[in-house]
């Protein structure tokens, strides 16, 4: 009878982290920001039809970066678990830190005893109103959750973009502003990213329930004054 | 209620009512058939135009009294349609919830929007499963404007779940017989959204006059009947003035005649 290796248990953790964390590097990188009126989501993404940025609720957008069909299943998740909340209850008890909790919880409890980890991170975005202030949830692959107020950055890229965008910021701006820094704090000193490879989700209202919208690349070439 | 994931098998896919199914909840939940239905009564008429649609509806709700003067008996299904009911207020009023929220579901999932038909198809199914489950009928209408084929288009129902488009104007409640008369009358192809809300409005105001059940407009209370236009800019509702100007005008060429319509007035 053959025995089963040891491994401790740090060593696991160490050696799914890595797992995770080179699968998402494999991917491109989002930011989410708070502009003066609302929410952005920029993610680099040369598909055009295989999204990384969706509408979730009325007030709540979902993001997400590595295996697609990883965080797309999550997304789905989302969008079923606050279709049935709103319609058992109210819209206005679906909440973005109730759903950031159940993302963080699933994550982890894969992340330490499924097959694999997920290889993604995620973003849950949230217009306020009212009590409910504007938040972005950002969850990693292991279940972490961190609430950023400003800004947050995901993907295997994520800390040299992160450091581009603070530097770069003061404060919210207006749409095209943020949207510009975004855009050059994803990109680097050594390239530009067409506006074809740009993925644009805002939440803003508009005197309508619903306050998510994707930007067309019309609109980004003429945010971004190019 | 945890996240709702699922294995590829048992995925409901993006239907919101299998979803519900699947967490154990019945949207149409079968209830004794003794039981009575209690506020129902209506008219709503849509009408085609040459860009879009017209919907006009009565705001009573009545049981063996007045149950309610002010009910809202059409809403927007989505950006680029209106649903419209008539029968049980209770069901209607839930089958209205859940015709928005199917929509909305399909659409967020699929990051598209079902096409007018689609839409038209999926609730023959939702009348289907209320009225044969329950004695809490309703019959909908469906009035929109279709983005594939840049016209409006209005689709009625029968009891049960069958589903009809029309190529004119279609009316739903108790006050039809009025209101299509009327309609019937009244109708011309091509019409402009202005000359639509004219005849729309004064079918209404027929079957006001004509059946007990459906509510005219209420002078006293400054409470009038919805007006709907969907088109290529999608849903929009008239304001509660202009529903009265259109109304007041009605009435004061009515008193003018000493109540008799007809002739070049109508």
């Amino acid at each position: 009878m053959s025995m089963p290796y040891y491994v401790s248990p740090e060593q696991q953790v160490k050696d799914r982290a890595e797992f995770a964390q080179k699968g998402i590097a494999r991917g491109r990188s989002l930011i989410g920001a708070v502009f003066s009126d609302g929410v952005l989501i920029v993610a680099e993404n040369p598909s055009t039809s295989l999204n990384k940025i969706s509408e979730i609720y009325d007030r709540m957008a979902f993001a997400g970066v590595g295996k697609y069909n990883e965080y797309d299943r999550l997304r789905e998740a989302g969008i079923r678990w606050a279709d049935s909340t709103g319609f058992s209850y109210s819209r206005e008890d679906v909440e973005a830190r109730a759903l950031a909790n159940y993302y963080a919880q699933h994550l982890g409890d894969i992340f330490a005893e499924g097959q694999k980890p997920y290889e993604v991170e995620i973003l849950v975005a949230q217009l306020g109103i009212r009590q409910t202030p504007t938040k972005l949830y950002h969850i990693a692959y292991e279940g972490t959750i961190t609430d950023e107020l400003e800004f947050a950055v995901l993907g295997g890229d994520a800390d040299a973009i992160r450091e581009r965008y603070r530097v770069s910021t003061s404060g919210a701006g207006d749409l095209s502003g943020t949207l510009q820094r975004a855009v050059v704090a994803l990109s680097g000193p050594d390239r530009q990213i067409r506006s074809s490879d740009l993925e644009i989700g805002i939440l803003q209202d508009a005197g309508t329930r619903r306050t998510f919208r994707r930007i067309t690349d019309g609109e980004t070439d003429r945010l971004l004054g190019r | 209620m945890g996240l709702p994931l699922f294995d590829v098998n048992n995925d409901p896919g993006a239907s919101f009512q299998a979803l519900m199914a699947s967490q154990g909840i019945d949207l149409f939940a079968p209830v004794d058939a003794s039981a009575q239905p209690s506020a129902h009564a209506t008219t709503v008429v849509a009408v085609r135009f040459s860009g879009g649609v017209v919907l006009v509806a009565d705001r009573q709700a009545t049981s063996y009294k007045i149950a309610s003067r002010d009910t809202r008996k059409i809403e927007a299904a989505d950006r680029f349609s209106a649903v419209a009911i008539s029968g049980s207020a209770a069901a209607g009023l839930n089958f209205i919830r859940v015709a928005q929220l199917a929509f909305e579901h399909y659409e967020k999932l699929m990051d598209v929007t079902l096409s007018l038909e689609g839409k038209a198809n999926y609730l023959s199914t939702l009348v289907r499963q209320n009225n044969l489950t329950t004695p809490f009928t309703v019959v909908p209408m469906l009035a929109g404007f279709d983005n594939n084929h840049h016209i409006g288009r209005v689709f009625e129902y029968d009891a049960a779940g069958g589903c009809y488009e029309r190529s004119d104007y279609t009316v739903i409640g108790s006050g039809t017989d009025f209101a299509d008369t009327t309609l019937r009358l009244g109708f011309k192809d091509a019409m402009s959204s202005d000359e639509a809300i004219a005849l729309a409005c004064l079918a209404v105001y027929e079957a006001g006059d004509n059946d007990p059940s459906t509510g005219g407009p209420d002078f006293v209370r400054g409470i009038f009947p919805i007006i709907v236009v969907v088109d290529a800019q999608g849903f929009r509702e008239l304001s509660g003035e202009e529903s009265a100007t259109r109304f007041s005008a009605i009435r004061d060429r009515r008193i003018s005649t000493q109540g008799r319509a007809g002739g070049d007035l109508r």
